[in-house]
């Protein structure tokens, strides 16, 4: 569709265009927003809202670009700016580390260490992996979700969050490893002897 | 294993991830890749690090997949509808109020007194094209 087409399109053609398209986006952004506001009832109000907002400057959108990527970033903008402005919580924007590989210091795992990290992870329940995500803080969970579940690339992530790629570097690897570590603690709590993959050295004999 | 060797597997360690993913340079790539055919200890590192990554991935999309409620389906539709029935419409309501008074004084004096009041109202909505708007 060309621009002057678009010009063109009636608001009858434009609502069809975005029930067609954008709509079938609805179960994935409410799994999102689940993991955004951490509650049923406000996952409901953020996905009504951002479909709102994305249907009254739909026809900003350029036909082509990655819708799922510009309701994500409708999503996201909208749970920073309505769901979390009351929550004077500390950001860790502020301070984020970006030479995070210099500052994570790596060890190697023992191969026993390493294969019940696996059988754990295979075989933690549903509610434990959930306990998990929502117990991270929430720029990293955000990034996580984004990038593992989604799939977004590290570039798509940093338009959709409004930060650098490197930040949302950052923030994916601390949050996948404080994914991990809990993850871990939840194993050892079902009786599976797990040990931290990367936040112990590996013993030597 | 020396204080050398040990710098450089805890450089190569943190930048698996970048490996793994697909975010890194040939060179970079390759270079990691021959300090891993050399290195037994990240070999294994490394390819533990590659299926906790598909792991995770696996057991995150598994269990965040649920269903939006059927009624939050329905409102969002019908919200979409509501702001597009006010798109279409055009609402012209115009009211008009006249009053005409009027002396006439005739030639024997006599003063004749009218006063015409003319009120007008009306509504239009004039609705464009919407018949695609109200499929239900």
């Amino acid at each position: 569709m060309t621009s002057t087409e678009l010009v063109k399109e009636s608001a009858a053609d434009r609502a069809v265009r975005f029930e067609r398209d954008a709509l079938v986006f609805t179960n994935q952004l409410y799994a999102a927003a689940l993991r955004y506001t951490k509650n049923p009832h406000d996952a409901k109000d953020l996905v009504q809202d951002t479909y709102l907002k994305a249907f009254a400057s739909f026809h900003q959108f350029e036909p082509g670009t990655n819708l799922k990527a510009w309701l994500y970033r409708v999503l996201t903008t909208t749970f920073i700016n309505t769901y979390r402005k009351d929550q004077r919580r500390p950001q860790i924007s502020g301070g984020e580390i970006e030479d995070w590989q210099l500052a994570d210091a790596a060890s190697h795992t023992s191969n026993l260490g390493k294969s019940a990290e696996v059988e754990a992870l295979e075989n933690l329940p549903d509610s434990d992996i959930k306990r998990a995500l929502l117990d991270i803080p929430e720029e990293f969970r955000i990034a996580v979700y984004l990038a593992d579940v989604e799939g977004f690339s590290y570039k798509e992530i940093a338009d959709i969050v409004g930060v650098p790629a490197g930040t949302v570097m950052s923030r994916l690897h601390r949050g996948r490893k404080q994914l991990r570590e809990r993850l871990t603690e939840y194993a050892k709590d079902l009786g599976y002897s797990v040990k931290p993959s990367k936040s112990s050295k590996e013993e030597t004999p | 294993m020396s204080a050398y060797e040990l710098g450089a597997c805890n450089q190569i360690l943190n930048s698996f991830i970048l490996l793994i993913e697909g975010n890194i340079d040939a060179p970079a790539a390759q270079s990691i890749e021959s300090h891993l055919s050399a290195c037994p200890n990240c070999n294994a590192e490394f390819a533990h690090e590659r299926t906790m990554h598909t792991l995770l991935q696996d057991v995150l999309r598994r269990t965040c997949n649920e269903t939006a409620p059927v009624d939050l389906h329905d409102s969002i539709y019908q919200q979409i509808h509501a702001q597009l029935t006010g798109a279409f419409t055009t609402e012209v309501i115009s009211e008009f109020s006249m009053t005409e008074i009027s002396i006439e004084i005739d030639e024997f004096g006599n003063i004749e007194h009218r006063e015409v009041t003319i009120e007008h109202t009306e509504e239009i909505r004039f609705l464009d094209d919407s018949s695609d708007s109200d499929k239900s």
